[in-house]
């Protein structure tokens, strides 16, 4: 064909006139891509650079350490969110998150609160080993667990255990402080009376305000506790607000948590659009899972072949990401729960358990990827990562 | 160092289907994204028990097995098809106004003359002229471009000569009184970007018309399935991608691509790079500015860039029926204005009555959501710019404030629709400059005006050697136009590598 016969079009000349013009008087973007970049930044920022400014004993196994940043910006979070700390502990490179615990409202500092897990690796080392004026990197704020004016309702009825409670802290917290015009029901559940974290900056702003009610539940209390025993169970929340239409539900703690109070909601008929839950990582006895292989001991090793070439093992019963980050071969992470497909890798040959309900991509499904931190091995695998 | 014959960057649409067909003729290539998955905006993400689609509502350009589009014989030439599974939709699309007027128009022409006249008996005639103007003006493209007549004229395509350049809303004055049905009759500019007094009328119809001979389709498993399947095709080729690993500059040596150097400081030497990032970004931040020759910076200066968008993802605990939804594809229209004045919406920072589409997958595609559940898709356009005048800590509250009142909107129509909402996301201009990391989250690369159309721009090529651009800022946009953009500027280095 001819080059260019759209110059005998019609209108051709007024076109051409338009570039000229918009040639001379268009502006350079390169100033304002910057601009862009620095904006996004400070919205969704990679990563954090952060400095440990105070550390605060809240009960005997937990502590809330307070980070400022060292470039002095911290980016604006919902109350909910967490942020992936992303350390080397005894050689092993590796990420958790932690949801923060502090307010939005207050731009200086978040704090994230720990509690100890036995045998943890981090949590272990965050209550024992980090100092003031320590540095650490963390992701973003990130996550899904925060009031969303658009779908919930003012009043919101929160469950919590144990260190679950963080997030509801953030969240309690700003609404006093800054007076919005929400209302909080929370039922917080713990082992023993010891364990309650926050129990009286709680217990002192449900008594100064009228919108926020506090009611610790615990498991084995001690002989002279007087509150609320064992769990929280659709009775306790029915005696104690009778009415719980037009409300929306929050939930945040350990696996046990979710197991018991899941199907204590259901039971009381609340719809699932009306319960939201964070999540809880990756799951701790695997191989009581339903649908766990019969012949898979969760001791028994397979082999993990990479691309390069190198072999590994891996224990059925740890998640293949924990297995990776081990030998030293770093696989992004995020919410190391399932969630949010940071870990993505791509399954090659043999198979791995990962629980039906973990949210991966019905085309991620069908080309073998699967999410590493929720992955357990069941046979020898070969992996793309 | 390592060394690859091509480098491409990125792994949109463009990117992938220029790394395939790289690979499968052998060619040993890199594939460099940034994020930690293929796709750029043909991509989903999950929340809850919903996978939400990003960016694909109606795949154009396929046609059937027996008629088969463009698209569809590339797809099949790359060897992808098999892992596939498209759903043509029945539906041009439903218009719905607050007023409570309904109209759906179908992929048949004849269906769709007599609807509109029903509804628009006033106009019948110029009904009837329009259509066959579209066909003609379909007809004369096809036979100059397409079949690349050697000889064509002014005689032979009159349609083309005389309307190609020409704003639609001009065309569509010339032909109706109606507001209306002018307004219904353009909605697909929202589709390419610019309002009807911007879009050559080239553009309009011949959306209308592909959409038409065609049909639209659905992908099973939404764009992700396609973006998968491109790269696994690339991946079993031979080829190595890597993800969450962006290219950090473009090294030019004597005019010529020497080397690409990633985020983690790798240097690769290759000769050949196809850039699936923006255009801006590859010549302002990919290539030191001594070596963009000076001939790409005045026609970038020259140059607008296009509208990003605000999409609201939301699933429901309910079939779409019980929120009264019918059709997958539904314009939701509050003024049948097609000045200028969208342009001023497109530029503020709420929503009011601007146009938006709601696609509800569920319609075509019984296994798109849960059973029992459904999602819909609800997009308007907004110029990125202005998204980064409001402080960063007042993001939030702008985000939430414009979902609030484009939800408002969707229940004037589906009333129940906020009753039955168990997850919603929102994608703001701010979120696509993140995720595609185009300037000011621009999402059909350069603004189709006319004088950016493919008839002024000089597309894939680039005065550097041995780089090639592909995707939406090479070319035109969307999904068939990004997907061939890509393979058209693998064919360039094939032919210049001598591959067989
Ligand atoms: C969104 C989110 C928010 C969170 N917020 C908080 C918070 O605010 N505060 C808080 O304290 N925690 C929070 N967590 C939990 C936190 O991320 C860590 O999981 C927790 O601190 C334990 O980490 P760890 O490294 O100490 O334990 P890990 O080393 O990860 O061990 C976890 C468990 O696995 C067991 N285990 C350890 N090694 C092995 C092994 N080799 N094989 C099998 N089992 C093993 C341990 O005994 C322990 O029970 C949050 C989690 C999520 C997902
Ligand atoms: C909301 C929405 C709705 C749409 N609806 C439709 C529709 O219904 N029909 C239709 O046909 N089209 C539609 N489109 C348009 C279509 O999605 C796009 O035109 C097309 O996907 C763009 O493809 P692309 O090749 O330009 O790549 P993009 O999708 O723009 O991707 C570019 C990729 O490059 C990566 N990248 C950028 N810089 C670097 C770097 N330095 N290093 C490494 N990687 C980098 C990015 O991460 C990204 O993955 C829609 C788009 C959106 C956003
Ligand atoms: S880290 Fe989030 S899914 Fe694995």
């Amino acid at each position: 064909m001819r080059k260019g016969i759209w110059q005998e079009f019609d209108g051709y000349q007024d076109i051409v006139e338009e570039i000229k013009v918009s040639r001379k008087l268009g502006g350079t973007i390169a100033p304002a891509m910057i601009n862009a970049e620095e904006y996004i930044r400070q919205l969704h920022p990679d990563r954090l650079e952060l400095c440990v400014n105070g550390i605060i004993e809240e009960t005997p196994s937990t502590k809330t350490l307070r980070f400022v940043s060292k470039d002095n910006y911290l980016p604006p979070f919902l109350a909910g969110q967490y942020i992936a700390l992303y350390l080397e502990v005894g050689g092993i490179r590796t990420s958790r998150p932690y949801s923060i615990s502090s307010p939005p409202n207050q731009t200086g500092y978040y704090d994230i609160t720990v509690k100890r897990v036995e045998q943890g690796l981090v949590s272990n080392y965050l209550l024992d080993h980090v100092n003031r004026g320590d540095d650490l990197v963390s992701s973003g704020p990130q996550g899904n667990f925060y009031f969303n004016p658009i779908i919930h309702k003012s009043t919101k009825i929160c469950i919590a255990g144990g260190s679950g409670i963080t997030p509801f802290m953030s969240m309690i917290r700003e609404i006093v402080d800054c007076g919005l015009d929400r209302t909080v029901h929370l039922f917080y559940g713990n082992k023993t009376d010891e364990d309650v974290i926050f129990h009286e900056e709680l217990t002192n702003i449900a008594k100064r305000f009228d919108n926020i009610t506090y009611l610790p539940v615990i498991e084995d209390p001690t002989d002279d506790y007087s509150g609320a025993c064992g769990f929280v169970t659709s009775n306790l929340i029915r005696e104690l607000l009778g009415d719980i239409e037009d409300k929306s539900f929050f939930i945040c703690g350990p696996q046990g948590l979710y197991e018991f109070c899941l199907p204590e909601l259901e039971e009381m008929g609340i719809a699932r659009r009306k319960v939201r839950q964070e999540m809880y990582g990756a799951p701790l006895n695997i191989w009581e899972y339903p649908g766990w292989p019969e012949a898979v001991n969760k001791d028994d090793i397979f082999s993990v072949k990479l691309r390069d070439g190198r072999q590994l093992e891996a224990r059925a019963a740890e998640p293949l990401m924990v297995t990776l980050e081990k030998n030293n071969v770093v696989v992004p992470s995020l919410c190391r729960s399932g969630e949010c497909s940071m870990c993505r890798v791509k399954i090659l040959s043999g198979k791995v358990f990962q629980p039906a309900a973990v949210p991966v991509r019905k085309s991620d499904k069908q080309f073998g990827y699967v999410h590493s931190c929720v992955s357990y091995p069941i046979e020898d695998l070969e992996i793309l990562i | 160092m390592e060394r690859y014959d091509a480098v491409v960057i990125g792994a949109g649409n463009g990117g992938l289907t220029a790394a395939a067909t790289l690979a499968k003729k052998g060619v040993n290539v890199l594939l460099l994204e940034r994020h930690n998955i293929p796709g750029g905006c043909a991509t989903s993400f999950c929340r809850g028990r919903f996978e939400f689609e990003v960016a694909l509502h109606q795949l154009s350009g396929l046609g059937t097995p027996e008629k088969p589009g463009l698209l569809r014989m590339e797809l099949d030439k790359l060897g992808v098809m098999e892992n596939l599974e498209f759903v043509e939709l029945s539906d041009l699309y439903h218009v719905a106004t607050p007023k409570g007027f309904r109209i759906t128009l179908k992929t048949d022409r004849s269906e769709n003359i007599a609807m509109l006249q029903e509804k628009f008996p006033h106009e019948k005639d110029a009904i009837d002229r329009y259509f066959d103007l579209m066909a003609s003006y379909a007809n004369d493209m096809i036979g100059a471009f397409i079949f690349r007549d050697p000889e064509p004229s002014r005689e032979k395509y009159p349609y083309l000569y005389k309307y190609a350049l020409r704003n639609s809303k001009e065309i569509l004055d010339e032909y109706f009184s109606d507001p209306l049905l002018k307004a219904i009759l353009s909605v697909y500019w929202g589709y390419l970007g610019v309002p009807p007094t911007r879009l050559a009328f080239a553009y309009l119809a011949m959306i209308f018309f592909q959409y038409m001979e065609f049909k639209p389709y659905h992908i099973k498993g939404g764009s992700q399935a396609l973006s998968n399947a491109i790269l696994n095709k690339f991946i079993s080729d031979g080829g190595t991608a890597r993800f969450s690993c962006g290219a950090k500059k473009i090294v030019v040596k004597n005019g010529r691509v020497k080397s690409v150097v990633t985020d983690n400081n790798d240097e690769i030497i290759t000769e050949y790079v196809v850039s699936n990032a923006s255009q801006v970004t590859t010549y302002t931040q990919l290539i030191d500015p001594e070596y963009v020759p000076e001939s790409v910076s005045v026609e970038i200066k020259g140059r607008n860039l296009s509208t990003s968008a605000f999409t609201m993802f939301i699933g429901f605990d309910c079939e779409p029926e019980e929120l009264g939804i019918t059709e997958s594809t539904n314009f939701l229209m509050d003024s049948t204005d097609i000045s200028d004045a969208i342009l001023d919406r497109m530029q503020n920072l709420n929503i009011q009555d601007e146009l938006m589409v709601l696609s509800c997958y569920d319609i075509a595609d019984a296994d798109f959501s849960p059973p029992g559940t459904c999602q819909a898709n609800v997009v308007t356009l907004k110029y990125g710019e202005p998204w980064l005048r409001i402080p960063p800590r007042q993001y939030h509250d702008v985000k939430f404030r414009c979902a609030e009142s484009m939800l408002k909107r969707v229940e004037q129509i589906y009333p129940d629709a906020k009753k039955h909402i168990e997850e919603i996301e929102v994608g703001t201009p701010l979120t696509h400059m993140r995720y595609l990391g185009h300037p000011f989250g621009a999402i059909y690369g350069y603004e189709m005006l006319t004088k950016d159309s493919l008839f002024f721009q000089p597309g894939p090529y680039s005065p550097i050697q041995g780089l090639f651009l592909a995707g939406g800022w090479a070319g035109d946009n969307g999904f068939e136009p990004t997907l061939r953009s890509g393979i058209s500027a693998a064919k360039s280095i094939i032919r210049r590598l001598g591959v067989k």
